[in-house]
């Protein structure tokens, strides 16, 4: 096709050129030629050129009178100028006109017409087809043509006759030349093996091409075809105005910018349709798992080009794939190595597991005594060391004696911190026992630490004595409980404090310690700590007596195996003491507290019923706080001394006084019942306080039950008053409803007022009273009365006898219900509709409710929106859409997620190719 | 040919009870779906048609996957008692039903007698795992009904008339003699609620932490226990008031009065949403359905109605007395008497309760309180001479949801939940009778035309207006006084305009009107007769 376009193209071309040829060719073929375009140009027949193309033809085809006819040529130029200028536009020549001039020389030009036209003949033989060709592309002109000829043929002779008298020369000077013209125009006859020269006659035209043809078939057809062409190409027509060409230029660019943009109209739609767009394009992270890289695994270094060779020598791999048996022979290691191997590793193994577990479970130890012998037991083994190796002696006594010049220096332990002295501040009293000790033991620490001490250097002789905490240590590891424990430390030290009171110091008799002042000092030294020893001593007897008491006190209390403490213990002894006949009638102040000691006192005689009943332990020592080995004693504690009057916990449930019910009766006693005496009136009382509402009936049957038998129990009637209150509390309920739904309906509702008259206003005289009122008054009455006879119908409970519903509008409420339909709703029922559903995850399944709550757009934080492109299938381009898609192997997957999702931004992601 | 045939059948076989459960399915997923979807057709706007039409898709496929979720991880469904020939399901022994029940739930079943500390008061968590006890006389207690143990019981040494759990059982509120208190598990007292007056009735609404309380004089109090602010007291001005129940529905409060009316109440309206007269006695009980469209009353006149509360309408009329009503979570009506308790059934399906089991106490025993354990088939009795509870199978749900109610929480789950429920608990004025209006439209309380007065007023206030309008000073002669009048008188006109068009329309209407009626020829118009 586009080869048949371009073959039309350069047809089109040549012929264009032979055109132009025909027209340069023009003078040399023949003057009358020559003359008959010039006439042409004149008469502006046949193809309307514009004057700038005209003008260009004209150059191109060098005026022939200039060449012969210098003379007239002027002149003719000017007559033509003159025409050009003045009828350029005009109307050709009235051929009136012309003919009147013909009329007058038709005589002079018959003896030349023969020749004539013989040589005009000849002529068109040459240049025939062109006349044809011409003649042909003007079919519409043709009836003007053959006039047009006419004219012509006039013009030429009224040219020759012109030259004629100007010249003064023949006709025939002229018209031979003509001839000489028309002979050398005498060529032989074209065919495709006689090609006409070019030199003479310009190049082959499409036409010469196309004789030869003539009659075979298809030959019109193809005639048909050039004639188009050639139609097509010869009718130029003046252009648009601009602003009509830019018009037409902005339609066809709006058609197919049109054509351009609906391609996108279904992606568009899709997009916009869908109620999620998705963005979550999968990065690639690159390698995701560690065989992937190491697939991708080559050797490069000597090293591993070695061992790559090895792990890939195919013997080995052979003998792996077939059997793993044989690879030991390639091992050539002996059985015998390989077992050893494995034992000692297992050894290893279990040794080092056992290692661990242990060391894991001594880590886990939270024990605080466990962690004190461990520390002990390193400094045990550090003494030791010390004992062994007087180095280590030195150095740990140099140690020692560092850190008490610290202690000195710093008074670290002495209460100076800021916790301590928080502690302090607060009171000891008020600390827990943890506290207690911890203060104590930093006190402790700092005594040991700032105590003097004799020279460091001679410890040999004073190390039995000096480490009393060494012996401690020991001495407690064996001593079981604490009170032991600390009375054997506190004796101990009472021993050795004697032990250096008693003990004299003797004086040593040489040396610097013998000078007077030096024995003085001594002396001075050794009375004060006499006195602080004999301190210490009494301290130690204080407190020797202390622990003695608190221990007797203990054992005293010990059955309980609890502690007891202040009032508790000592009511306890009390209580021990208390006789059990107490008149509990007697105790009437408050009946709560008797509530409970008959409870009490019922549960200490079920606890033998009901130990099929397990008891909590956890709660029975949560719930008394005073020991409760008997609940009979605590309740006589309670007695004795009512203590606070806050609540009180009751020990039902503790003690189990819950039971199956058919298995026995309540069990009475004398107290009990005395006790239940004294309670009925207040019961009673609350009875009437508390159940008006409830039946006489009822209550008589209450009587009847437990409470009868625990009992005599005079029981009230309730008074006259109060049964009649009771049996006509339901008189004429409905005449009162009706008042007052009538009441409500009349407060929302107002009735209308009657219309009432000013006297002396709109009267005249009785006439006007007579009438009564005026109409307009009562026809304003009646219809406010329909009004309200209207509203009262629409009402909810318009026909519900027995029910008021409050019409009133809760402005609260309100704010809760919207005002008007949301925007692109237009009907209420479907808004209403819409809303049913609940989309949370309550009422949802999982899946379902992150799909329901799904926002309109889908991204990954970072993930760059790139915006749509269209994807055009080319069939040229495949070549570079493949090598494109292997680039993006991922952009071609098209996952199929939930329904409804777009894609289209997935999709998308293939870029158009380019053109080129 | 016959093995072909086979196949077929064996097919079929398969297909039919595939497509059973697949209608089965379907059945369930509609209730999923809460009512049919809009009729889309009706709707012009396309992309709203759209959206639409995606959305009830989604909540196809959601009720779908709902049903199937119920389907699979609900399988327990609900037993009752079945008689066989000629039983009666009432006959049946509590006895009986232990005997044949496993041992765990046989444990369920027991009686608590504690004869001196007076009537005694029950109240469940909503999970059903803890109780708590009011003795009249002061005691109080919780019990864990799953290990049967008791966690702590205190003495208050003062009546006691109430007890209701909070949202769970780390708090409980008693009324007290004077007050209602607050206490925690460990028996502590945290708060002392004075201004409720002395109460008679406690309730608490759990979606909004009210505490609601009724008292001696007939007061209604709310509290919000979250941040302790009274949120609403009605005076009911219909005396003394002991019964109270809360439609677990809407949270709206059904009170009973002597005077055998029920009023129903929210905290953000003074008068009652419902005052209807149900009994021609005082009103004794109220329970209402878990449904909440269904309330059973019981009154002194000897009569125990069933109410249809979207019509506010009697359903059916029973003969007795009653002390106490309670409706189970599965419907199971428990109506207790004397010492004689009833369950009834609607067996039927039609709101005809008939009777499905009875249970007598001890001779003597007054019931004061029946309450179903939510998740377990017991009832929970409270009566004068302790707490018992009998087994009533086919009263509580099979299937316990663990995000709404779980019996069988830990401290960490119970803690959560405390915390979901604070985050999403619902202000005071979402109580209403029928909360599906919350987010629906204003119903346009038909706007009567405005009167002439009001639209005379009107127009005056837009003259007014456009009088006082101060023009701006203008240069070129454009500004002169009689410019600057005109300019006003402009204004005027244009303020007019509108109303003056809106009378023309209106007048123009009302000739066409007037002009359609006189459509008769003219001689026998005469004859129409005239509108009054």
């Amino acid at each position: 096709m586009k080869q048949m376009k371009m073959t039309a193209k350069h047809m089109r071309v040549k012929a264009d050129t032979h055109r132009k040829q025909l027209r340069s060719k023009a003078p040399t073929v023949s003057k009358k030629k020559k003359k008959q375009a010039n006439d042409v140009s004149r008469n502006r027949r046949g193809p309307r050129l514009p004057s700038s193309l005209r003008r260009q033809l004209d150059l191109l085809n060098p005026k022939p009178e200039n060449s012969e006819e210098v003379i007239d040529s002027d002149e003719a130029d000017d007559e033509r100028t003159e025409r050009n200028d003045v009828y350029e536009y005009d109307e050709p020549i009235p051929e009136e006109e012309s003919k009147k001039n013909r009329r007058f020389d038709s005589v002079d030009n018959l003896e030349y017409e023969l020749p004539e036209d013989f040589e005009d003949e000849n002529v068109s033989s040459s240049s025939d087809n062109d006349n044809d060709e011409d003649e042909r592309a003007h079919k519409a002109e043709s009836v003007s043509d053959i006039s047009e000829a006419e004219a012509e043929e006039d013009d030429e002779e009224r040219h020759s006759r012109l030259l004629q008298g100007i010249t003064g020369m023949p006709s025939e000077a002229f018209q031979g030349k003509k001839r000489k013209n028309g002979v050398l125009s005498e060529l032989p006859p074209e065919s495709e093996y006689n090609l006409p020269n070019e030199a003479s006659d310009g190049p082959i035209t499409i036409q010469d091409l196309l004789d030869p043809l003539h009659g075979k078939p298809g030959y019109s057809k193809l005639r048909k075809k050039m004639y188009q062409l050639e139609k097509g190409s010869l009718t130029l027509q003046a252009p648009l105005p601009k602003i009509e060409q830019e018009k037409l230029e902005r339609k066809v660019a709006y058609v197919k910018t049109k054509k351009e943009m609906t391609k996108w109209e279904q992606l568009v739609k899709k997009n916009r349709e869908a109620p999620t767009v998705f963005f979550d394009e999968d990065t690639d992270v690159g390698y995701s798992t560690v065989g992937a890289i190491a697939s991708e695994f080559e050797p490069r270094t000597e090293f591993e080009k070695k061992i790559n060779s090895l792990v890939h020598d195919p013997e080995v791999v052979e003998a792996y794939e077939n059997d793993g048996a044989r690879l030991l022979e390639f091992n050539m290691v002996s059985v015998e190595d390989v077992k050893e191997r494995q034992n000692r590793l297992a050894k290893m193994r279990s040794l080092l597991f056992r290692h661990e577990t242990k060391a894991k479970h001594i880590k886990k130890i939270k024990s605080k005594t466990y962690h004190r012998m461990l520390k002990k037991e390193r400094l045990k083994a550090a003494s030791t060391q010390v004992d062994m190796d007087p180095e280590a002696a030195k150095e740990l006594s140099m140690k020692q004696e560092f850190k008490r010049a610290e202690e000195r220096m710093t008074l670290k332990h002495k209460n100076s911190s800021k916790w301590a002295k928080r502690i302090l501040k607060r009171g000891m009293d008020k600390q827990d026992e943890a506290t207690r000790a911890a203060i104590a033991e930093q006190l402790h620490l700092n005594t040991s630490l700032t105590r003097k001490m004799r020279s460091m250097n001679d410890g040999s002789g004073s190390d039995g004595s000096s480490d009393p905490d060494d012996d401690d240590d020991d001495d407690e590891d064996f001593s079981g409980s604490d009170g032991e424990r600390t009375s054997n430390i506190i004796n101990r030290a009472k021993e050795k404090t004697q032990q250096v009171i008693e003990e004299e110091d003797e004086i040593p008799k040489s040396g610097v310690l013998s000078l007077p002042f030096m024995v003085r000092g001594l002396k001075k030294r050794n009375e004060a700590s006499r006195a602080e020893a004999e301190r210490a001593l009494e301290e130690y007897d204080a407190q020797l007596r202390n622990l003695e008491d608190e221990s007797g006190g203990e054992s005293l209390g010990a059955s309980s195996g609890k502690r007891v403490f202040g009032m508790a213990m000592r009511s306890h002894v009390k209580a021990n003491n208390a006789t059990e006949s107490v008149k509990y009638g007697q105790d009437s102040e408050s009946e709560d507290l008797e509530g409970e000691e008959h409870i009490d006192l019922l549960c200490k005689k079920n606890v033998a019923l009901q130990k099929d009943v397990q008891v909590d332990p956890g709660i029975l020592l949560e719930e008394s706080d005073g020991g409760h080995d008997t609940v009979f004693k605590s309740f006589e504690d309670i007695v004795k001394n009512p203590g606070p009057k806050s609540e009180y916990e009751v020990a039902i449930f503790a003690s189990d006084s819950f039971k199956k019910m058919p298995s026995e009766k309540p069990v009475e006693s004398e107290t009990k019942s005395l006790q239940v005496a004294a309670d009925r009136p207040q019961y009673c009382e609350d009875f009437k306080g508390e159940d008006q509402n409830s039946d006489t009936d009822d209550d008589e049957m209450m009587v009847d039950g437990i409470l009868t038998s625990g009992g005599k129990i005079d029981y009230e009637l309730p008074s006259q008053t109060e049964l009649i209150r009771q049996a006509f509390a339901g008189d004429d309920v409905e005449g009162e409803f009706e008042k007052d739904k009538m009441d409500v309906l009349n407060k929302e509702n107002p009735e209308p007022e009657k219309p009432v008259l000013l006297p002396g206003w709109g009267q005249w005289t009785d006439i006007q009273q007579k009438k009564g009122m005026p109409a307009w008054m009562l026809e304003e009455h009646d219809k406010a009365k329909q009004k309200r006879q209207d509203a009262l119908k629409k009402r909810k409970d318009a026909h519900l006898k027995h029910v008021i519903i409050s019409e009133k509008v809760d402005k609260k409420t309100e704010k809760l219900l919207s005002k008007s339909l949301p925007f692109p709703y237009t009907s209420k029922e479907v808004f209403e509709q819409s809303i049913r559903m609940p989309i949370g995850p309550e009422f949802n399944p999982v899946a379902s409710t992150r799909v329901l709550n799904r926002p309109a757009v889908v991204k990954k934080a970072g993930v760059i929106i790139k915006p749509i492109q269209f994807e055009e299938v080319d069939p040229h381009d495949r070549e570079g859409e493949t090598a494109q898609s292997k680039k993006h192997p991922k952009a071609e997957k098209v996952k199929s997620l939930d329904r409804g999702r777009s894609v289209g931004a997935k999709s998308l992601k293939k870029t158009k190719p380019k053109k080129r | 040919m016959g093995a072909i045939q086979e196949l077929s059948t064996l097919e079929n076989s398969a297909a039919a009870p595939e497509q059973h459960a697949s209608e089965e399915l379907e059945v369930k997923a509609k209730k999923f779906l809460r009512g049919n979807g809009a009729n889309l057709e009706v709707l012009k706007d396309k992309k709203l048609k759209g959206q639409l039409a995606v959305r009830e898709e989604l909540y196809g496929q959601s009720a779908k996957a709902a049903a199937k979720t119920e389907k699979w991880l609900m399988p327990t469904d609900g037993g009752y008692l079945e008689p066989e020939g000629l039983e009666k399901t009432w006959r049946i022994k509590q006895e009986s039903i232990v005997r044949e029940v496993d041992l765990l739930s046989s444990r369920k079943a027991f009686d608590i007698v504690l004869p001196e500390l007076g009537p005694y008061k029950l109240d469940y968590t909503s999970n059903g795992r803890y109780m708590a006890v009011a003795g009249r006389r002061g005691h109080l207690a919780i019990i864990d009904m799953k290990t049967m143990a008791l966690i702590k019981e205190i003495q208050v040494r003062e009546t006691v008339r109430d007890v209701v759990f909070l949202h769970n059982e780390l708090f409980f509120a008693a009324a007290q003699k004077k007050y209602a208190y607050i206490y925690n598990r460990d028996g502590t007292e945290l708060h002392c609620l004075k201004e409720h007056g002395p109460p008679l009735k406690l309730q608490f609404l759990k979606n909004h932490f009210l505490l609601a309380s009724t008292n001696k004089f007939g007061q209604l109090h709310y509290q919000d226990i979250t941040t302790g602010e009274m949120v609403a007291n009605f005076r009911t001005g219909l005396g003394r008031c002991n019964v109270m129940q809360v439609n677990p529905c809407n949270a709206v409060i059904g009170l009973g009065h002597n005077g055998g009316q029920l009023t129903m109440w929210k905290p953000t309206s003074g008068a009652p949403l419902v005052r209807m007269l149900c009994h021609r006695g005082p009103v004794t009980a109220v329970a209402f359905h878990t449904g909440g469209h269904l309330m059973a009353t019981a009154g002194m006149d000897h009569k125990i109605k069933l109410w249809d509360l979207r019509k506010f309408e009697t359903l059916r009329t029973y003969h007795g007395h009653a002390n106490a009503l309670d409706f189970s979570q599965r419907g199971l009506l428990a109506i207790g008497m004397g010492s004689f308790i009833q369950i009834r059934r609607d067996s039927s399906g039609d709101q005809d309760y008939s009777l499905y089991m009875t249970h007598r106490m001890a001779k003597g025993y007054q019931i004061g309180k029946v309450l179903f354990q939510s998740y377990e088939d017991v009832l929970g009795i409270g009566h004068s001479n302790g707490i018992s509870s009998i087994l009533v199978p086919g009263s509580g749900e099979p299937n316990f949801d663990s995000w709404v109610a779980n019996p069988f929480e830990n401290s960490r789950q119970r803690r959560e939940k405390e915390t979901h429920a604070l985050l999403d608990k619902l202000p005071p004025e979402t109580i209403m009778l029928d909360p599906r209006q919350i987010g629906t439209v204003k119903s346009s309380k038909k706007k009567e035309k405005p009167s002439e007065k009001e639209i005379e007023a009107e127009v005056e206030a837009a003259i007014e207006a456009a009088k006082n309008v101060k023009l701006k000073n203008k240069t070129k002669g454009r500004n002169k006084a009689s410019k600057r009048a005109k300019k006003k008188l402009e204004g005027v006109v244009r303020a007019k305009r509108p109303f003056l068009e809106h009378q023309m329309e209106e007048s123009k209407k009302r000739q066409r009107t007037s002009q359609e009626e006189v459509e008769l020829p003219k001689s026998l118009q005469r004859f129409v007769r005239k509108k009054p």
